[in-house]
């Protein structure tokens, strides 16, 4: 009985292994450092759509600002990961919707760098916080071959010298040859579906009193581009667009700063579908 | 013995006309001939009954039969039977002697000698001497063209051509002026120039010699069919391609002496080989055809080598392999793409694009409401009012894909000038699946419902973002569009585990005459995915997902099938899109003969035939060759234009047609170009065992007779049986011959000794 049961399990793990390396993830909450779980599902977060907001979980680096509040394994949430998280993906999404042709669903996906080839079903990737993220080297790999295979992540909430030299750093373990540019204005990135020439800074809410966040006093839009000219890394250095979005209702919020950030938003996400 | 029993030669009876020379008419003899049976058969049948009673049953039948024979051959006898038939007068005919000096002719297959020594051998062992005892003579020796000789001396086996049609003609019109009584062929039939009407003997020149009611009389050489060879009898492959395209070949070729043994078939490009696989070779005699893929290559004119490798003891290896021209276009061909909403399906497929020069992808996809984002426009105007509503803005796109694109969102003119695109202009245009595309954007109800390949189901709910798996069927295995890999199993398992699709629709069921090159696995069901067909002179095609981007994100990096499977589906939307002019030749490979015919099927801007264009073509061939020749418009097809010229070397050639209008702007048209191909002496090399059938066909169409070269005694006396030339009817009669007497004394003696063994004498 005891050797069935073995032959059961050996039969078994295989499968499941398998199916989750073929199978895309489903939608699923983590409790967030801002929210807990605490926002409520829109109704109808069960209606899949072309385009998803997915989120990067990674573990959180040497720089990680939350280091002694939350400690936990980030993979359960409630990590660096998750700030601005689950709000501002919703309001983009939302955005998306309003302003786009695109069916966009109303909820994001949390993505697992490390749960198998779960990455490569969502093709545009967003991550929060970069400048203290703790990319592992596997996790980089997997990084850099989703984005030669197509896929497009918008890096954020970057603030600083410091900062900025640490996710550079990161980004070789993704790319030792290739550079993070300047976005040129006459990028299509920036005239997909508005035309974005005037750009300015985009503070977080908690940094709107000094406009930015350690020294990090102008915004730059940098990029990685591919061989053919195509951005696959879009960079947002010492601009927190996260909130921008997350804050969109919020009448505290400089309206300015969530008009901008959610075209932004729309012209990422429109670019990364049509390039 | 014939003429012991006959009393005349066979040709008398074989070419003569029957008569009765008596003056008593026909019907006479026919009335007798009935009374005097029907009356044997009431006197036989009353008679019997008393003299015989037992025998009233089929004996006496047979009885009367022969009663009946008996009566009626005295009966045609006094009617005088003869037969009239003509015959040359000696010494006042020529009887033309035509040998085939072809290079075929010295293989050596009579006997350890060559086919020519063996007809030479004919000649001169009492043939010719007999003819030349009642007869003139000419001699001609025949190849490529017919040439009049002086002796057989001058016989070699050294043209690089048969032309027995052309040779024939020629010969009834040289000799139209003089007495000619027959022809005499020798040859094995190894016709390789034959002109309009295929391999056999054309019309024209049965016509030629049946005006002068010229026999030909044929002997036969070499044999009918090789033990040991493996023949090629015909590649088809297309004579243009796009550069690295896919391209497919089908070889046919046949074997003898290897049936079941393995060969290895081979595409080569100059020294290269660029495709090879081994193939199980077919039954004896059996036509067999295999495909073979391979990459067009980098753009240029080049003479592929389609070859199968000789095999051991292989009697003639100069047979294996056909060279065809290739014209590799690196021209772009423009695809205009229009998306209703930002989706994956419209990123990858750009990216695939990306990198296939050939196909430039003008896209315009509805980024908003009212916003339209345009990639690939060659200036700001381009598509700056949306989707064209004039045939002369759509018409100059090579193929156009239809996304997640509404029904209602094009105008009817807009759609009805789809409809023609694909109808009149002979474009290809493919419908993507997705949330509004096919039943779900109202399609199925629109006026362009027939246009689509399938049924489309009613309803708008069949599109679906849940998986679906792939799998092609045995069309599709069979088609380049899905050829991800070269060999087909291996190909057709590819697909099987390719990762699956984001989403599905059901695209409802293929009409008549569509093709499903692969399906969906959709929980047990199974639904259509790729579905292809011709519609007017163009085609369209449906696509029922919008998720084969999954085939780039999540099969590893570097797999090439996402890109593969889109280029090759464009590629097939756009290369039968006829550009505004179009170039044709009457062959692409000239064998031994360099007429060619161009023609060239002009369009303008709407795509209406254009019939006040002047049209050059400049012609670029070996050693030098440059020209420059003007095509005429036909009387009989509009737009469309021609020139015959003539290719004198071998070698490959160029043809640049370009067709400018002859209006007040004089704009150019269009161009296209093509490549043709003129080799000499290569055609002999093939079919080298004899042509009985054609000897015979043509013997038999003309009044001549074949021969066998051990059978010719009598054709010296059999040939002077003709109406061509000077001949004299002669009348010969019958009554008297051997086997009438015969027959009447069998008749009486087998009765007689039936009745004795019926007990009735």
């Amino acid at each position: 009985m005891r050797r069935l049961q073995l032959a059961a399990v050996a039969l078994a793990v295989p499968g499941v292994v398998l199916g989750a390396v073929a199978a895309q993830q489903a939608f699923r909450e983590y409790p967030s450092v801002e929210y807990g779980r605490n926002i409520p599902l829109p109704p109808d977060w069960q209606r899949p759509g072309e385009w998803t907001f997915a989120r990067l979980m990674f573990p959180p680096g040497p720089l990680d600002g939350y280091r002694g509040r939350f400690d936990g394994p980030w993979q359960e949430g409630l990590s660096l990961w998750t700030q601005d998280y689950p709000r501002a993906d919703r309001a983009l999404a939302n955005a998306v919707r309003r302003l786009t042709r695109v069916d966009a669903r109303s909820v994001e996906q949390s993505v697992n760098p490390d749960d198998g080839d779960d990455i490569y079903n969502w093709p545009w990737l967003y991550a929060v916080q970069v400048g203290e993220w703790g990319l592992t080297e596997k996790q980089a790999q997997k990084l850099r071959d989703y984005l030669l295979r197509g896929g497009f992540f918008m890096a954020d909430d970057c603030h600083g010298t410091e900062e900025q030299a640490y996710f550079e750093k990161t980004m070789k373990m993704v790319f030792p040859d290739r550079e993070l540019v300047d976005i040129p204005n006459d990028d299509p990135i920036f005239h997909t579906v508005f035309n974005l020439d005037n750009r300015y800074q985009i503070p977080g809410a908690e940094h709107l009193a000094t406009g930015h966040k350690k020294d990090g006093y102008v915004a730059h839009w940098k990029g990685i581009y591919d061989d053919k000219g195509r951005i696959m890394v879009a960079f947002s250095l010492n601009s927190d667009i996260g909130d921008s979005w997350e804050f969109l209702d919020d009448p505290r919020y400089p309206a300015k700063y969530s008009v901008l950030g959610t075209e932004i938003g729309v012209n990422y996400v429109v670019y990364a579908m049509t390039h | 013995m014939f003429e012991l029993l006959f009393k005349y030669p066979g040709p008398v009876f074989s070419r003569g006309h029957f008569v009765l020379l008596s003056a008593w008419p026909a019907w006479l003899l026919a009335l007798l001939i009935t009374i005097a049976t029907v009356g044997l058969a009431v006197l036989t049948y009353r008679q019997i009954a008393d003299a015989a009673p037992k025998l009233r049953n089929w004996r006496v039948w047979v009885l009367w039969a022969m009663q009946s024979a008996f009566v009626a051959l005295v009966l045609l006898l006094l009617w005088q039977p003869a037969m009239m038939v003509a015959a040359l007068t000696s010494q006042q005919n020529i009887i033309a002697v035509v040998v085939d000096s072809s290079k075929s002719m010295a293989i050596a297959d009579e006997n350890g000698k060559t086919r020519e020594a063996a007809a030479l051998d004919v000649l001169q062992s009492g043939v010719l001497g007999g003819i030349q005892k009642r007869f003139q003579t000419r001699l001609y020796r025949l190849g490529g063209d017919l040439t009049k000789i002086e002796g057989l001396g001058e016989v070699q086996p050294t043209d690089g051509a048969t032309n027995i049609n052309g040779g024939l003609k020629k010969l009834a019109e040289d000799t139209a002026d003089l007495p000619v009584g027959a022809v005499l062929l020798l040859s094995d039939g190894s016709q390789n120039m034959a002109e309009a009407g295929g391999s056999g003997i054309a019309l024209e020149t049965l016509r030629a010699l049946g005006n002068r009611r010229l026999p030909v009389h044929t002997i036969g050489f070499g044999r009918t069919e090789i033990a040991h060879d493996v023949e090629m009898e015909g590649v088809s492959v297309a004579p243009s391609a796009v550069v690295n395209s896919r391209m497919q070949a089908a070889i046919s070729f046949v074997q003898h002496g290897y049936a079941g043994q393995t060969a290895k078939i081979a595409v080569r490009d100059g020294d290269k080989t660029i495709a090879a696989r081994e193939v199980k070779l077919a039954p004896n005699g059996a036509m067999q055809t295999e495909k073979m893929f391979f990459s067009a290559g980098e753009a240029g004119a080049r003479s592929l080598q389609f070859a199968i490798e000789p095999m051991a003891g292989e009697e003639n290896a100069n047979n294996n392999a056909m060279t065809r021209p290739v014209l590799v276009s690196d021209a772009k061909r423009r695809i205009l793409y229009i998306e209703g909403e930002p989706r994956w399906e419209f990123k990858f497929i750009r990216r695939a694009e990306d990198d296939d020069p050939t196909i430039q992808l003008v896209s315009m996809l509805r980024t908003s409401e009212n916003k339209i984002y345009r990639q690939g426009i060659k200036d700001p105007s381009e598509l700056a009012d949306g989707f064209p509503s004039r045939a002369e803005d759509l018409f100059g796109y090579a193929g156009i894909i239809v996304g997640s694109v509404d029904a209602d969102y094009f105008t009817p003119l807009q759609r009805e000038l789809l409809r023609e695109y694909a109808d009149r202009r002979g474009g290809g245009v493919l419908f993507l699946g997705g949330h509004t595309s096919l039943s779900d954007g109202g399609w199925g109800a629109s006026s362009v419902s027939e246009m689509f390949p399938t049924f489309l189901p009613a309803g708008r709910n069949t599109f679906h973002r849940n998986a679906a798996t792939v799998e092609l069927t045995p069309e599709g295995v069979d088609s380049a569009i899905a050829r991800l890999l070269d060999d087909p199993v291996k190909n057709a398992e590819r697909w099987k585990k390719l990762t699956y699709l984001a989403d599905y629709q059901d695209a409802g069921s293929p009409k008549p005459g569509a093709v499903v090159l692969a399906e969906m696995n959709v929980g047990k069901r199974k639904l259509p995915l790729l579905i292809t067909q011709r519609y007017g002179h163009g085609r369209t095609a449906i696509l029922a997902t919008g998720g084969t981007w999954r085939w780039q994100m999540s099969e590893p990096l570097g797999d090439r099938s996402h890109d593969l499977f889109w280029q090759q589906l464009l590629r097939w939307l756009v290369a039968d899109s006829p550009g505004p002019v179009t170039a044709s030749a009457s062959a692409h490979t000239l064998m031994d003969d360099g007429n060619i015919r161009l023609s060239a099927s002009v369009r303008d801007a709407q795509f209406q035939p254009a019939v006040n264009a002047h049209v050059t073509a400049h012609m670029m061939g070996p050693g030098g060759v440059d020209a420059l020749i003007d095509l005429q418009l036909s009387q009989d097809v509009a737009g469309e234009y021609s020139a015959a010229w003539t290719a004198e070397k071998p070698g490959g050639y160029l043809a640049e047609v370009v067709a400018q209008d002859t209006g007040g702007q004089k704009q150019e048209l269009g161009r296209d170009t093509l490549a043709f191909r003129r080799e000499d002496g290569v055609a002999e090399q093939f079919h080298t065992e004899q042509n009985r059938e054609l000897l015979q066909q043509l013997s038999a169409q003309t009044g001549g007779r074949y021969w066998k070269p051990e059978d010719v005694k009598d054709l010296p006396q059999n040939i002077s049986y003709s109406e061509a030339g000077v001949a004299v009817r002669t009348t010969n009669e019958l009554w008297n011959m051997p086997a009438v007497f015969l027959l009447l004394l069998g008749l009486l003696v087998a009765e007689w000794m039936l009745r004795r063994r019926w007990g009735i004498v």
